[in-house]
């Protein structure tokens, strides 16, 4: 199973899916295209540990984490 | 008649106040299991040289992907908690940024992390820079 998640004011919330199936995956995808669009930013990491920024979905991911656009504090 | 009616009030006030107690608590209870969340989360993204660093002190060091400076996370009840830190190790400034809306400490710490190692120019470009060391 593979899972996005997206930080918010319960701590986090955790939409996981099973990327082998089609429906999930397109729902996963569509969620990834809602939240970047509003202005989240996505991140993954890598086997290593490295996080990377991501711009598109990507179905391979095991693990997507969203956090809200910044603001200067 | 006075004498019933005080009675009663205090009674009535002291139910109040236990209730008000009560809803504090139950509060609290869910505010820190928020926050230990939060935290939770944020050590599970550090690379382990960060976890050690921020299990050891308090914070942990994130480096620029762009112009390679060297800024430190603090895990502090207030803002500022961000600060370039010079080549000797001391707070050159506060770098005041994080993500909009009300998240627990330990994922504003991780988005500023992540900002920092993936988007360091768009980090800046949003924050607030405050000259001089400040203290925490």
């Amino acid at each position: 199973m593979a899972m996005q998640i997206v930080m918010d004011q319960t701590g986090d919330t955790r939409h996981s899916f099973n990327p082998e199936d089609a429906q999930e995956l397109a729902k996963a995808e569509r969620r990834f295209n809602e939240l970047t669009g509003v202005g989240f930013t996505a991140a993954v990491r890598t086997a290593s540990g490295e996080v990377n920024k991501i711009r598109s979905f990507d179905p391979t991911a095991e693990e997507t984490l969203f956090f809200p656009r910044l603001v200067g504090g | 008649m006075f004498i019933v009616r005080g009675a009663l009030l205090a009674r009535v006030r002291s139910r109040v106040n236990a209730v008000r107690q009560l809803y504090r608590q139950s509060l609290d209870l869910v505010r820190s299991a928020k926050e230990r969340r939060g935290l939770q989360l944020m050590q599970e993204w550090l690379s382990p040289a960060q976890r050690r660093q921020f299990e050891t002190f308090g914070y942990f060091d994130v480096v620029g992907c762009t112009s390679g400076r060297l800024y430190r996370i603090y895990h502090t009840p207030m803002p500022p908690n961000v600060y370039e830190i010079s080549r000797v190790g001391r707070r050159k400034h506060a770098v005041c940024f994080a993500p909009v809306g009300p998240l627990v400490k330990g994922d504003v710490m991780l988005a500023q992390k992540i900002a920092l190692e993936t988007d360091e120019q768009g980090a800046l470009s949003v924050a607030n820079v405050i000259p001089g060391p400040s203290q925490i």
